[in-house]
């Protein structure tokens, strides 16, 4: 939990409406995860007899596997037992009772049970998904880093899409035209703190809403990115066919089994997005800048009153959040495709927003909420790989839809910046 | 000041914008002109000169791709055949066309605007609009005509009203930010789309791609009674809905309280009027009004359900909505402007290969230029409005 969070649902003298109301959705919360718990039961009897693998390399892809068998009605046992414990300790104790812990807890058999299921007996090779899940998170959780830092000042971002695009695009051109790989993501950054700026001065120097700029800046991304592609890239495609970066194994530490294939085997994009994630901790939690930083997303007057300059820290937020975007935006071009493609970030921009909110406007939590969208991705690409038909289109949707239910605060209410989005008249 | 020069006066921003946006829009045409671009060590007036000749001949092209050929005009004139008419009247014609469905997403937009809803769900709205009046109709194809195609517009109009009703209910009882919901809820749309064309109940089964029966069953009538021009009812239909929104919005008391709840929330409240229904009223309108527009689309201009059935409308609609003051009757001619953009886009790609896209980046800017209006007045050193012409100006612009 975040400082600010703390402030705010710290105990007041008396039960408030507010509270009374959360305890009334902590029992119902109680009861449905009780009730889906025994529901998984009933799966379970159904499933005993059928196997699941899990492999995991040890090494590299293809060599010695270590391999978890069991049967996937275990499976679903411990994911019943798991939600059903959960559901009745909320119903017995209220409010106080995290269902996050318990969820998280639960949320692994799960997955495990349904992915084993759809399986129906072929091996999950959880290396690849597990992989597969940290390189999908990697734009998602920079990108709501990103968003994170402008509404921790009180800027509503949606435009990280659009930075994604434009931050593909130009690091595509700048690196095939170098022919050397970091420009590419130099440039992106460059480009990104411009358009940061330019959503900030178009905010906050002309008062156009937020929202709107961020529109502009996604609308005119996509236009802008289609058109060069159209118009240049894709008669020129030497301009579009950049050198791509590399995965490194970290010496040591790749060496570790199981884990080595997974963590440090990657390419420099995952290690920056771990340190980014650490540092944003540190900066926004225990640095005077991360102080003032949520002081002007917060209650700016207060903020402005004890002499910070809130309209200059929503300026350099805004540019902070478009280095951090347009970075991500290379990756989408400099890694995963290879070269620049129309619309090639496919409203990533938007998960990532996703991701912050349902990581509670906080760097780690949103890495974890990337993961978790992250590992949806990877699921996808397994079944369809191993020839599975689920339709794609209700994994794809999960993200949202979660999103949409926490946002409402249906299940575990997160709260953003009290001030996100509302300009700053400085007095 | 006289009465003409009033009235036209809340004319300049937005005509200025849309100039201004052009104005950069050609100067990324130069700058993204590699051919010219590698003549400037050689011959740098010649670049510039035939660097500006293409910006000319490009927009020109959009021009006679947006409102047809005065030559061919005279030809249809002289020769007086349905042929020469059709190819006259095409562009036009087509421009209406490309228009109508930006009327219906910016009007939806407008009514939540003015009610201070940030609906930028309209994509969503639009194309589960289309959907139910695909579904509607598949499902009503042995009934009569006229009953199957006013069933298919209900269904668009429902689909679309539910697809607002989530984020406003949501809003007015959660307080979950509307951003949010619809930016998802745009989201999951697509996928419903995506799975409702993988049914064999919707799907056309000799296509690879996941594209719907043919629904030309129960096609919107058409207006000009030409062979090849797709002009259809739902173009006045649209003009019709725009009317009622006006009269909704201006002369009804609901619609004086949605607005009242748009000015001031807290105001709205003390007055004894329902936010959280003033909240759920207009997106459920808004919603509506883009399903419907939904509707007409598959059921009129396309008559297959696709996912490419939206193209952006809802996203467009922002741009439309304020350009347009967020009253009906500006939205209604911002959606005429954007209409012939489109369309006279295709002319222009066609005649000189010049990617389309360029007027998405162009609708960016118009909407830069119009949301920051003292940018405008700047660039073009204009006097700041007076006090009560800023009042009715920021009105539509801060909601």
């Amino acid at each position: 939990m975040t400082a600010a969070t703390a402030l705010v649902t710290s105990p007041a003298p008396r039960i408030s409406a507010a509270q009374q109301r959360a305890e009334r959705m902590a029992r119902v919360r109680g009861i449905i995860f009780a009730v889906i718990g025994i529901a998984a039961f009933s799966i379970a009897s159904g499933s005993m007899g059928s196997e699941v693998t899990f492999r995991f390399w040890i090494q590299e892809q293809g060599g010695a596997a270590w391999e978890i068998h069991t049967a996937a009605g275990l499976l679903w046992i411990l994911a019943g037992v798991t939600t059903g414990v959960g559901g009745l300790h909320q119903l017995w104790k209220g409010a106080s009772v995290s269902w996050r812990r318990w969820m998280a807890l639960a949320l692994p058999f799960w997955i495990a049970a349904i992915i084993g299921t759809l399986l129906a007996g072929k091996p999950a090779v959880m290396t690849n998904l597990f992989g597969g899940s940290l390189e999908y998170a990697f734009p998602i959780a920079m990108g709501a880093f990103a968003a994170m830092i402008c509404e921790r000042s009180g800027m509503l971002n949606i435009a990280i899409e659009g930075k994604f695009l434009l931050g593909a695009c130009v690091a595509s051109i700048a690196a095939s035209v170098t022919g050397l790989v970091f420009v590419g993501p130099v440039v992106a950054i460059i480009v990104g703190v411009g358009v940061g700026w330019l959503m900030a001065w178009m905010a906050i120097r002309h008062r156009v809403d937020q929202i709107i700029a961020g529109t502009v800046v996604n609308f005119g991304a996509l236009g802008l990115t289609n058109f060069v592609y159209l118009r240049i890239l894709q008669l020129n495609t030497d301009i579009n066919t950049p050198p791509t970066v590399e995965a490194i194994k970290v010496p040591l530490l790749s060496e570790i089994p199981v884990l080595g294939p997974v963590f440090f085997s990657g390419t420099p994009y995952l290690y920056i997005a771990l340190v980014t994630m650490v540092v944003l901790t540190y900066m926004l939690f225990k640095t005077r800048w991360g102080l003032r930083l949520r002081a002007s997303g917060e209650y700016p007057n207060a903020a402005g009153t004890v002499g910070v300059d809130v309209i200059k820290i929503r300026y350099r937020a805004m540019m902070l959040a478009g280095a951090i975007a347009g970075f991500a935006g290379s990756y989408l071009s400099l890694h995963s495709a290879g070269s620049f493609q129309m619309n090639m970030s496919a409203g990533k921009g938007f998960i990532a927003m996703a991701a912050m909110i349902f990581g509670g406007w906080n760097p780690i939590g949103a890495f974890g909420a990337a993961l978790v969208f992250g590992f949806s991705d990877a699921t996808q690409t397994l079944l369809s790989s191993l020839g599975v038909d689920v339709p794609p289109q209700i994994l794809t949707s999960v993200p949202y839809l979660v999103t949409i239910v926490v946002v409402a605060g249906l299940v575990g209410r997160v709260r953003g910046p009290a001030m996100a989005g509302v300009p700053y008249e400085q007095g | 000041m006289s009465g003409l020069r009033r009235r036209l006066r809340p004319l300049l921003v937005p005509v200025l914008a849309v100039l201004s946006a052009f104005v950069v829009g050609s100067l990324f045409l130069m700058l993204s002109d590699l051919k010219h671009l590698a003549m400037i060590p050689t011959d740098p007036i010649g670049a510039l000169t035939g660097a500006m000749g293409d910006v000319i001949n490009a927009y020109r092209a959009l021009l006679l791709g947006a409102f047809g050929d005065p030559a061919k005009f005279a030809l249809a004139f002289e020769q007086g055949t349905p042929k020469a008419w059709t190819t006259a009247l095409r562009p036009i014609s087509e421009t209406l066309v490309a228009a109508t469905p930006l009327m219906f997403t910016g009007l939806a937009i407008a009514v939540s605007f003015r009610t201070s809803v940030f609906n930028i769900g309209g994509d969503g709205q639009f194309v589960l609009g289309a959907l139910g009046a695909s579904i509607v109709a598949l499902a009503l194809r042995d009934l009569p005509a006229p009953i199957t195609l006013v069933g298919a517009l209900a269904g668009g109009v429902l689909f679309g009203a539910l697809w607002g009703f989530v984020p406003g209910f949501l809003k007015a009882r959660t307080g979950a930010h509307e951003v949010i919901t619809t930016i998802m809820l745009n989201y999951v749309a697509l996928q419903i789309v995506q799975l409702a064309l993988r049914t064999d109940f919707l799907r056309q089964s000799t296509n690879s791609q996941p594209i719907s029966k043919v629904l030309d069953f129960v096609r919107v009538p058409l207006l000009i009674p030409l062979p090849g021009l797709r002009l259809h009812w739902g173009f006045i239909a649209a003009l019709v809905v725009a009317a009622l929104i006006s009269w909704f919005l201006f002369k009804t008391t609901k619609g004086f309280e949605l607005r009242s709840a748009g000015q001031n929330l807290t105001a709205a409240r003390y007055a004894g009027m329902s936010a959280g229904g003033s909240i759920i009223l207009a997106m459920v309108v808004s919603g509506a009004l883009a399903g419907l527009g939904g509707a007409f689309q598959v059921m009129g201009s396309v008559t297959q359900m696709s996912n490419d059935v939206n193209s952006g409308y809802g996203w467009t609609a922002i741009a439309l909505a304020l350009l347009g003051g967020t009253r009906p009757g500006g939205v209604v001619a911002a959606a005429l402007l954007f209409g012939a953009l489109n369309n006279g886009g295709h002319g222009m790609q066609v005649a000189t290969s010049i990617p389309l896209d360029l007027l998405v980046f162009i609708q960016a800017l118009v909407i830069m230029f119009v949301a920051a209006p003292d940018l405008v007045r700047k660039i073009y050193r204009l006097r700041p409005p007076k006090p009560e012409v800023a009042a009715t100006a920021t009105e539509g612009a801060s909601a």
